[in-house]
């Protein structure tokens, strides 16, 4: 009974998934500062607790390093994402909000809402109920 | 033998839990946070032009911080425990429980060797965290 019940509130945690977990959306991103960026993919941290993306932008004749937050390995697969899907090199368009430091150095910071992909596939590359703005992303949301 | 290294930690947050109630924030800060970033952080792969890196411990003294970030998880749940913190709070001790298992598994997964054991119990180690902050954090 006492497994049964351990299981029950894993698996519910599990469906809403609302992350407040190593950290919310609101206490590192701005909600207000929408990225839409398009760049090289140079970089892929397939680690927990979220993988990173780090992509390439050339902005005003520079080279920027933009690096993306984005859910679990293990929430991306089950949103179509694998390691070996985002190869480095390959160009790819990023939505998603601005770390609230705004720094770029070393490199800019954004939690990643989707991405799309050169054939124009595109896929959700985030956790759903992060507190991050509902902006048709997710579709779990819709 | 060498986990007896973790009892005057343990200890001393006991101690300090039961005369002072001490900051919950501070025990997942200071001893929660490290121990599961020692988890995350010796498993999935870096992928680059140059090739896939795997994060595994390299030498048996990496291994080691793993089996010490998966024993403190696992005995920090009976801090979790105690009754000054979790008098009243049913899913408090579930969660607790959940991490005990986990803390658990990460233990034996290390002393295997076991990087996609570990890669695996990294993500269950999230959801679990994940689970309890989302009723508790804000408590």
């Amino acid at each position: 009974m006492k497994i049964i019940k351990l299981n029950l509130i894993l698996l519910l945690s599990f469906f809403s998934y609302t992350v407040y977990g190593h950290h919310a959306f609101t206490a590192e991103f701005d909600a207000n500062a929408p990225i839409n960026i398009t760049g090289k993919v140079i970089k892929v941290e397939w680690i927990n607790p979220h993988a990173w993306v780090h992509v390439e932008v050339e902005e005003d004749s520079k080279l920027i390093v933009w690096m993306v937050e984005g859910g679990t390995p293990n929430t991306l697969i089950r949103n179509g994402l694998t390691k070996n899907s985002i190869k480095p090199g390959t160009v790819i368009n990023v939505r998603g909000y601005q770390s609230k430091g705004k720094l770029c150095l070393p490199r800019c910071i954004a939690n990643g809402r989707d991405i799309t992909f050169p054939d124009g596939s595109k896929v959700f590359m985030g956790s759903s109920g992060t507190g991050a703005p509902k902006d048709g992303a997710d579709p779990r949301e819709r | 033998m060498r986990y007896l290294l973790l009892l005057p930690l343990l200890i001393s947050f006991i101690v300090v839990a039961e005369n002072e109630h001490s900051d919950m924030h501070d025990l997942m800060a200071h001893m929660l946070t490290p121990a599961s970033e020692a988890i995350w952080e010796s498993s999935g792969y870096v992928i680059t032009e140059q090739g896939e890196f795997s994060l595994e411990p390299a030498n048996d003294e990496e291994w080691e911080k793993v089996l010490y970030g998966a024993k403190v998880i696992s005995e920090s749940a009976y801090l979790l425990k105690i009754p000054s913190r979790s008098e009243n709070k049913n899913e408090w001790i579930v969660f607790a429980s959940l991490l005990k298992d986990v803390g658990d598994k990460a233990f034996e997964a290390a002393e295997a060797k076991d990087v996609e054991a570990l890669f695996q119990i990294g993500a269950e180690l999230y959801q679990v965290c994940v689970a309890c902050h989302q009723v508790y954090m804000n408590k």
